[in-house]
């Protein structure tokens, strides 16, 4: 379990960005964070990826298992907005990358994500480079390299943001398919209501100035069996309480 | 590919017809200007001095530039790492440049004689300055996202530098080399005609006192084809090291 504990941030010109903010992630299944812009979503993932902006001043208690860990950690990937990937990497290298700033070398590396291409439906696009590959693909390989590091708990940021609308449910329905296969604890940052309600087990809702979370609601059913009629209810009440609470 | 060179050739070419059309038509004389087909002419029949010089100031360029990319490449990287170091040095670097290069060469001549070193040196002073910033600016255009990304995998500052930093500076690098390179020839020949024993400069120096415009104009144009030969092979480089440039011509 990852518990994120009274997390406090404070931005650059002395408002607070985000009060005494806490959360769990159980160690499978995906939590989602919705909120409107500028509430600290990103800035809650940036902190607990390791890489807030030094400018910022952020207090807070990240436990593992009950343990209070260091931040960046191997238990925690995080994938940015966008996907990321290296230009002037192909995308067999782009995938590796992790395991190789993690300390293998570049064949270990290379040898350890190979078997996984197929399964993300990569195969054959190993020794492309990013511009070369469509926006679902390059947000596949991205979650390759994410997946592969082995870690327990994944943090995507609007990872499909930039897709237009039939590959963003394309690639929604291929996540659950492959966290099927891997279980991991995700947590998902979205603006989008329908994608955190299609793939969400629960939904963290957070509210802005400062940043807090004023409801935790779940979301019924396993994701694949779940109806477009029992969910807009859910997203009605979601409408509903960020509106109440907007600022 | 010709479609490209087409035009600056066209332009050329319609350049020294007006400049032989015209001598020929207005009759000037040869010592105040050649036509184009005299300077051809005479450097035809001085292809051997002519080249024996080119190779000697292609020596010193080819060094200057060498040794002033590698020192600008380990400044930026010192620059990169110690703000403190870039705050206390970059005014000097820029100072560096306003010395005017015609007080400063016949000095190195006089500090170092005749032999490589003061003509390397003004090389090295030429074309350091654009060569730093190149790469600075390069090392400052890397994307955040990536940065972040490589700290939240763990990565270190120099694992971030090599991995994230250095790539990105990849095309402000190839830039820098390009403006550089032109001055490099052209800051040879300036050492060379403060003092020398061989070079185009010298070269220069020596026909423009006996009166051969001809030969001036023939050493210029040696001079414009090897600074030109130069950006083709940085151009070629570029290609031959972008990432992908064999997968994407196989």
């Amino acid at each position: 379990m990852l518990d994120l504990r009274g997390l406090s941030i404070g931005g650059a010109d002395g408002a607070m960005v985000v009060r005494d903010l806490s959360l769990s992630l159980p160690a499978s299944g995906i939590t989602a964070l919705i909120g409107p812009s500028g509430c600290g979503k990103s800035s809650v993932l940036k902190w607990l990826a390791g890489i807030l902006p030094k400018d910022l001043d952020a207090e807070g208690q990240l436990m593992l298992d009950g343990q209070a860990s260091a931040r960046p950690s191997p238990a925690i990937s995080y994938q940015p907005q966008g996907d990321g990937l290296f230009p002037w990497l192909t995308v067999a290298q782009n995938a590796a990358l992790g395991l190789q700033v993690r300390g293998l070398s570049r064949a270990e590396a290379l040898s350890r994500v190979a078997p996984l291409f197929r399964s993300f439906g990569l195969k054959g696009t190993e020794s492309q480079f990013p511009d070369q590959l469509s926006g679902g693909m390059r947000q596949r390989a991205a979650f390759l390299r994410t997946v592969v590091q082995d870690s327990r708990y994944i943090l995507l940021d609007e990872p499909f943001s930039a897709l237009d609308a039939v590959t963003r449910l394309r690639m929604q329905d291929w996540l659950v398919a492959r966290l099927a296969d891997r279980p991991r604890g995700v947590l998902l940052v979205t603006h989008d209501l329908h994608e955190a309600t299609r793939l969400a087990d629960r939904i963290l809702v957070m509210t802005g100035s400062p940043g807090r979370i004023v409801a935790e609601i779940p979301v019924p059913g396993p994701p694949t069996q779940r109806s477009e009629a029992a969910l807009a209810p859910l997203r009605d009440d979601l409408k509903s309480l960020l509106l109440e609470n907007a600022p | 590919m010709l479609p490209s060179i087409l035009p600056p050739l066209l332009l050329a070419a319609c350049l020294l017809a007006g400049w032989e059309i015209y001598c020929r038509l207005a009759d000037v004389a040869p010592l105040i200007l050649p036509a184009p087909s005299g300077v051809l002419q005479a450097l035809v029949l001085n292809r051997a001095d002519i080249g024996a010089h080119a190779l000697s100031t292609i020596a010193v360029a080819a060094l200057g530039f060498s040794l002033s990319v590698g020192f600008a490449f380990l400044v930026s990287i010192m620059l990169h790492f110690l703000p403190w170091a870039k705050k206390g040095l970059m005014p000097l670097f820029v100072a560096s440049q306003t010395i005017p290069l015609i007080a400063l060469a016949p000095l190195m001549i006089l500090w170092f004689g005749f032999g490589l070193l003061p003509k390397v040196l003004l090389v090295i002073l030429v074309t350091f300055f654009p060569m730093l910033l190149s790469l600075l600016s390069g090392y400052r255009q890397t994307p955040a996202a990536f940065a972040d990304l490589l700290a939240s995998m763990g990565a270190g500052r120099l694992s971030i530098f090599r991995r994230a930093v250095l790539p990105s500076a990849r095309p402000s690098f190839f830039a820098g080399l390009r403006i550089s390179a032109t001055y490099a020839i052209v800051a040879t020949i300036f050492a060379e005609y403060a003092g020398a024993r061989r070079g185009l400069g010298i070269y220069i120096l020596a026909a423009k006192n006996n009166f051969h415009a001809d030969l001036v104009l023939a050493a210029v144009v040696v001079s414009a084809a090897l600074t030109l030969a130069l950006l083709g092979a940085i151009r070629l480089l570029d290609r031959l090291t972008a990432p992908g440039s064999k997968a994407r011509h196989a």
